[in-house]
């Protein structure tokens, strides 16, 4: 399967959204790679445990939605439940196939000079802002930029998501949030694109959800859907961007989404990814420390169920010397759900003095879960500091065993041990309220 | 009315762990509200003992009967053994990173108790408790176990004995490795638990927790079984005379 998107879908996109000619451009070129790269197929080492053939890409009605945006009529569950942990009247953008809706744009966290808008409308207001980083040459150049269809895939067929710009010197206390819906659509393929640009000295948060509306839930596999995500942060010299992703997909969606970072001098980046449904979730996430004194902290909670599979790539990209880098991924897999994780920390021969950490731990609570960690190093600099680590096993027999002699239910252990497992990584994390959001999430998961 | 009936009544009891036998034979009565002692070197079997009372996978029972409450309890999980007003304090608890004290202990009273505590009625119960063990309030906000030094792991037991409040409260070797001021707090943390509600089954090789807490009865286990049953002055024979001396009353020859 996985047949071609043809031509004209993206002189359908061109045609219809009064864009630039540069980004016409862009995004032909990239369909043009696109038709060249093979389709990937699960003995590629990164698309391991993915099941790619199931999808049939013919048949996918690539959503593009026309409507303008509009001001927010009634605030949707999804965003009320978020903002109920982050704060109330943050501003939003909601997404889904058929309209896009802003929420409380009168926050005064918009202001001095920060945009926060779809991208269709920051393509119609804010171009020549937007082509220093889509325009063809300005593009950066991420591993899955050379040979990753579904990243040009989306490079060629965006046709939602978000825009945030934070000038310099701006500091944004409070995060602002993205939120896509695929609603109960079935058969639909979605191509949001998320641009984050944090300039000098500024400081932002910024909360991406996706989501479905799980109230009727499809029949996984016979009308898979597929959400293609393209996720581009910039982060200026002495920047400070903490991004929380939190990705609930309904069962019959494919999610692919190719996430880059980059961050200036001293500045520096929290990331955490919180996956908690979907068919597949196939997430690559690349950091690139390109100046000196650059810092990235990139964690991952996944907790897995059912015939979930969950395969995240992260690359930890040391250009230039005295960069830091931290992983911590974590992942807990119920009934015969499985992940496969990649770590990659690359140390260029001009990175001296880089300091990196890895780790990823996985939690085998079903009997059919399966789980692999792969860490790879590549390290070309001679003084540096890099450590790495990785485990798979069952949960703690001793632990159940002290949980249970205290009352505790063999189901009501294993639960209050996951949360545990995933505290540690996501009580640090540093949008306010958001860890308190993301053990509620997890805990409504393992109850389910 | 019959005579009172024991809360725990243990008859022959046989239990090995991965086909090896440690338990042969083990016999135990106990009453409501009586204190006991279990006396015994390392690698008796004592510790075999208590977890077979709360039901550890890991220990097979072949042949006799644990009675609790007069029900057969030795096919039933830990959990439900818990239910049913049994306790165990570990000798070594186990940390669990990324759980709090406070989240664990309401889940845990939660469970035992069957209901929902009022908030502000479990926190004052807990100070209360905590107050008497002289435990800092950061301790609640820790993860269970974690980082904890062997007198905070210990006072962290006794804490959830007392906020249980078990009908059979089994400590194994809750005195090990207390300095003497922990083990003061620990001792009268015990004699707070020991009420007519609350019998204390003692595990221990030290006759010296033994000073501040006073058995009904001490039982002298060897060689998995249960070889010599007194009152409280038969630690202090112990402490003076030895285990051997045991041995030897038992084996004329003193070949055991």
């Amino acid at each position: 399967m996985v047949k071609t998107i043809a031509k004209e879908r993206v002189d359908e996109i061109t045609k219809q959204t009064a864009e630039p000619a540069w980004l016409k451009e862009s995004r032909l070129k990239a369909f043009e790679s696109y038709l060249k790269i093979p389709t990937p197929c699960n003995r590629d080492e990164n698309w391991r445990r993915t099941e790619v053939d199931a999808l049939d890409l013919s048949t996918l009605n690539v959503v593009v939605s026309d409507s303008k945006e509009k001001s927010a009529a009634k605030e949707p569950a999804v965003v009320t439940e978020a903002l109920s942990h982050l704060g109330k009247n943050l501003p939003y953008i909601y997404t889904t196939p058929q309209s896009v809706e802003i929420g409380n744009a009168d926050s005064a966290l918009l202001s001095k000079g920060v945009i926060f808008c779809s991208l269709k409308t920051a393509l119609a207001q804010h171009a020549d802002l937007l082509s220093k980083y889509l325009a063809p040459e300005n593009l950066p150049t991420p591993d899955f930029a050379q040979n990753d269809k579904f990243y040009l895939m989306n490079q060629s067929l965006f046709n939602c998501g978000a825009f945030l710009y934070v000038p310099k010197n701006v500091i944004l206390e409070s995060p602002v949030l993205n939120v896509l819906s695929s609603g109960v659509e079935t058969s639909i393929a979605l191509f949001p694109r998320v641009i984050i640009i944090v300039e000098q000295g500024a400081k932002a948060e910024f909360v991406n959800i996706c989501t479905a509306d799980k109230t009727k839930a499809a029949d996984a596999s016979e009308s898979l859907s597929l959400v293609n995500s393209s996720i581009e942060t910039y982060v200026g010299a002495n920047g400070n961007l903490s991004y929380l992703d939190v990705s609930d997909f309904s069962s019959n969606t494919f999610a692919v989404s190719r996430v880059y970072n980059e961050v200036r001098k001293d500045g520096s980046l929290h990331a955490s990814t919180v996956a908690l449904g979907g068919w597949q979730i196939k997430s690559d996430i690349q950091t690139n420390l390109k100046e000196p004194g650059s810092k990235s902290d990139i964690r991952g909670v996944v907790l897995g169920s059912g015939s979930e599979r969950y395969s995240f790539n992260t690359i930890q990209d040391h250009i230039s010397p005295d960069t830091t880098s931290t992983i911590n991924f974590r992942v807990a897999l119920k009934e015969s759900s499985s992940s496969a994780y990649l770590g990659t920390i690359r140390v260029s021969k001009e990175a001296q003095r880089t300091d990196s950490y890895q780790s990823n731990k996985n939690l085998l609570l079903g009997s059919n879960a399966h789980a692999d960690s792969i860490p790879k190093l590549e390290i070309l600099a001679d003084d540096v500091k890099c450590a790495h680590g990785a485990t798979v096993g069952p949960a703690d027999k001793e632990q159940i065993f002290y949980l249970m002699s205290r009352g505790l239910s063999l189901l009501e252990a294993e639960e209050l041990i996951v949360t545990g497992f995933f505290r540690q990584v996501v009580q640090s994390c540093p949008v306010d309220g958001a860890g308190d959001w993301i053990n509620a999430l997890v805990a409504d998961k393992i109850h389910s | 009315m019959a005579a009172q009936e024991p809360l725990l009544k243990i008859e022959d009891l046989w239990v090995s762990v991965e086909g090896k036998d440690i338990l042969k034979g083990v016999n135990l009565t106990i009453n409501p509200g009586e204190v006991h002692a279990i006396m015994g070197r390392n690698g008796s079997g004592k510790s075999t003992l208590s977890y077979t009372l709360m039901g550890h996978p890991r220990y097979s029972i072949n042949r006799g009967s644990i009675l609790f409450k007069g029900e057969e309890i030795g096919d039933l999980p830990p959990d439900e053994r818990a239910k049913k007003g049994l306790a165990l304090a570990f000798q070594y608890p186990v940390a669990i990173p990324g759980v709090s004290v406070s989240n664990f202990l309401r889940a845990s009273v939660k469970a035992v108790r069957g209901k929902e505590i009022p908030v502000k009625e479990f926190r004052q119960e807990l100070k209360a408790q905590m107050a008497l063990l002289e435990v800092k309030d950061e301790f609640l906000s820790r993860y269970i176990n974690d980082g904890f030094s062997g007198g905070e792991k210990k006072r962290l037991e006794i804490l959830q004995m007392t906020l249980l409040k078990p009908a059979l409260a089994v400590l194994d070797e809750t005195d090990s490795g207390l300095d003497i001021d922990a083990l003061k707090v620990v001792s009268s943390g015990i004699n707070t638990l020991a009420t007519k509600e609350t019998a204390v089954l003692l595990i221990t090789h030290y006759q010296r927790i033994l000073n501040y807490v006073k058995p009904d009865f001490v039982h002298v286990f060897q060689s998995g079984q249960i070889v010599k049953t007194g009152g409280s002055e038969l630690s202090e024979e112990l402490e003076e005379r030895g285990y051997d001396w045991v041995t030897q009353e038992l084996t004329p020859s003193g070949v055991a």
